[in-house]
């Protein structure tokens, strides 16, 4: 740690572990309701389990982006955090405004549109919140000492995702409408510009930890996320084949969304190759084992699992279906929680100056969380499949096909207990390391 | 070898590119969408359904177009599965249609409401979707179509409405419940009566709800099932 503001990002990442844990609470209730044991019905609908799951995974990924931003971004701009007092200002706010959109979500209060469900006053208010966010880091940037691929990178990747917050605001009374704009928020963030801040992020470790030539980094960089555009923008276009727009969408949607793995491959060779080339030892090798487990893990579950049923052919059939699931939980989990994760990893034991680098907790967490996930994705690919042969190439009733995949879904919170448990031990993990502490600055083995 | 202007060149260039390809297709999505989705359609009673759809978020347990979630059936060509009367019943009541089964919320819609929903749910299910949702096209496997259901006795109106969403006669109908061509051979009038009016009461929890009707129609539905095995 090179400045005391870099101890702010440890105030982001403390409540985001919190909220991954609650997310992870609902996750199960979902999953018992649909073993057949909705117990908490009266109490915890579907709806609202869904809805508190998918939002708090928002909120918990977005905390951890802004943490890494307030590490990330005094050092590459070689300067202090311009207003540290408003970064906890807005710190307190943002975990405020979510609280409270979770506890709409209890009371039957919300917007109804998936992933956008937040009560249309909280909207206004996550705008503001945002925008001090970006002026704070963006002043910070602006007046740095030096610019660098890297932190413009990442702060344009939040600057468009706060731009693409906005379409998601405007209402149509027609459905098709809704949908496709919808969209403009969720696919424009996860398969474009979360992308960039992933990039920027995986690239300042990459030259930390690899020690490799920041301008041979950086010229990838350009070059991955580059194609993350060339490929995601239009293959937003997978989300229109069947919403009512015009037919063409599924030539464009398809091509292009059948071109998204290249991005992600590029991310895993790119981040494998420079680790491989890499002349440094750091010492930190959990925090070099999240972020290559995170190029690989991204590749594996948006690339791979992604392009199994992003053609118009098969996503006939799968669309709507427990297979979207499948893709959903692994492409989330290895492209931005393992990213959050690595970056935990790498910060922890600078902020704080406890040179824990390679403990068995951390690496056990690291294995067993990434099996547990793995598992979890086989589980609802066989549910997924087994409702797709059976309720849509077969014809028999939703609730009867149901029943038919129940057991699929013991196996997916069994192997969802597994995960826990890894995320049990990063959480310790990251727990034992205690409090940041100016006495850590200058303790970076990559500076000395 | 490439190099780092020549990278970010091609990062800018490739976004701004296809940045603008996105906008003029969305464009011209915008001129099409009228014309796909049947806008004139839109009533102020399909808006007010569209609400009741967005204030419940009913999108987190069903999907409609294919989006929402895993949890209940897709609903955008339900009105054409179900039919108007049957959706009236279940909405007033969904634990009653499906009891013993995984439940919907009570949310005690009015019958002004549940009019809006069907109204939404009947303009859903007539948008030009590409062919989503498609037919089963292994479906004639699974349920080989009895050829029976031929009787003089007309089939009555509650029957074909409500009773058909979950049971065939004749190859037509849901395959929720067993088909009931031949049901009369094997049940008495009175037993049959007795089995319609209170299921639970016959066999505790069956998946068979109890549908409100009057002794009149619960007579023509008694004899025209019993109809169907007379003349086989």
């Amino acid at each position: 740690m090179k400045f005391k503001t870099q101890k702010i990002a440890y105030w982001f990442f403390a409540p985001a572990l919190l909220l991954l844990v609650l997310q992870i609470v609902y996750g199960f209730i979902m999953g018992f309701a649909h073993m057949g044991f909705d117990v908490l019905h009266d109490i915890i609908p579907f709806n609202t389990a869904r809805a508190v799951h998918t939002n708090l995974l928002v909120v918990w990924l977005l905390l951890g982006f802004m943490g890494a931003a307030h590490y990330i971004i005094p050092e590459e701009a070689d300067r202090e955090i311009a207003w540290p007092k408003l970064a906890y200002v807005q710190l307190i706010s943002f975990l405020l405004v979510g609280v409270t959109a979770i506890v709409c979500y209890h009371l039957n209060i919300w917007e109804g549109r998936k992933f956008l469900e937040i009560p249309r006053p909280l909207d206004y208010l996550v705008v503001a919140n945002v925008l001090l966010f970006l002026a704070n880091i963006g002043w910070t940037v602006w007046n740095g000492k030096r610019f660098t691929t890297t932190a413009i990178v990442l702060y344009m990747g939040l600057l468009a995702a706060a731009l693409l917050y906005l379409p998601g605001m405007i209402t149509f009374d027609n459905q098709t409408l809704d949908s496709f704009y919808r969209w403009w928020v969720v696919h424009l963030w996860v398969e474009g510009v979360w992308e960039l801040i992933m990039g920027g992020i995986l690239c300042f470790l990459l030259i930390k930890l690899t020690g490799v030539d920041r301008e041979i980094v950086e010229k990838w960089l350009y070059i991955i996320v580059g194609l993350t555009f060339i490929s995601g923008i239009l293959g937003t276009g997978h989300h229109y084949y069947y919403i009512g727009v015009p037919r063409y969408w599924l030539i464009v949607g398809g091509i292009f969304s059948a071109l998204e793995p290249l991005a992600f491959l590029g991310m895993a060779i790119y981040a494998l190759y420079m680790a491989r080339k890499g002349g440094r030892k750091h010492p930190n090798k959990t925090a070099l084992t999240w972020t290559l487990g995170c190029a690989i893990m991204s590749f594996v579950g948006a690339g791979f699992l992604g392009f199994a049923h992003t053609l118009p052919q098969v996503n006939l059939w799968t669309h709507g279906t427990l297979v979207t699931a499948m893709h959903g939980h692994l492409a989330f989990w290895g492209a931005y929680a393992m990213i959050v994760f690595a970056m935990m990893a790498y910060s922890m034991p600078l902020m704080t100056g406890r040179k824990l680098w390679d403990t068995a907790a951390s690496n056990y967490g690291f294995w067993i969380s990434n099996i547990g996930m793995v598992a979890m994705t086989g589980a609802f690919a066989v549910a997924g499949v087994s409702q797709v042969v059976l309720e849509r190439r077969t014809g028999i009733d939703f609730l009867e096909v149901q029943k038919e995949v129940e057991p699929h879904f013991f196996g997916l919170v069994l192997a969802a207990a597994l995960f826990t448990v890894g995320i049990l031990l990063f959480v310790l993990n990251f727990i034992r390391y205690g409090r940041p502490t100016d006495e850590a600055l200058g303790a970076d083995p990559a500076e000395s | 070898m490439l190099s780092k202007s020549q990278a970010r060149a091609f990062f800018l260039g490739g976004t701004g590119v296809f940045s603008l390809a996105f906008l003029a297709l969305t464009y011209d999505s915008h001129r099409q969408v009228p014309h796909l989705t049947n806008e004139g359609n839109l009533t102020p009673q399909v808006i007010a359904g569209k609400e009741i759809w967005e204030d419940n978020n009913c999108m987190g347990c069903h999907t409609l177009f294919g989006e929402g979630a895993y949890y209940a059936p897709e609903l955008t060509k339900v009105v054409e599965r179900r039919g108007k009367d049957w959706m009236r019943l279940f909405l007033k009541d969904p634990q009653a249609m499906y009891p013993g089964e995984r439940k919907m919320v009570q949310y005690d819609f009015t019958d002004e409401e549940i009019e809006e929903i069907i109204a939404f749910f009947e303009w859903c299910g007539k948008v030009d979707l590409n062919g989503f949702p498609a037919d089963p096209p292994l479906g004639r496997v699974a349920a080989p179509v009895v050829t029976t259901g031929k009787t003089d006795v007309p089939k009555p109106q509650m029957f074909s409405t409500i009773c058909a969403a979950c049971h065939s006669v004749g190859g037509e109908g849901g395959n929720v419940g067993p088909a009931l061509d031949l049901v009369g051979a094997k049940m008495e009038r009175d037993a049959m009566k007795a089995w319609i009016s209170d299921p639970q009461k016959i066999k505790p929890g069956t998946a068979m709800p109890q549908i409100p009707m009057t002794p009149e129609q619960l007579d023509e539905i008694v004899d025209y099932l019993l109809s169907l095995s007379e003349n086989h």
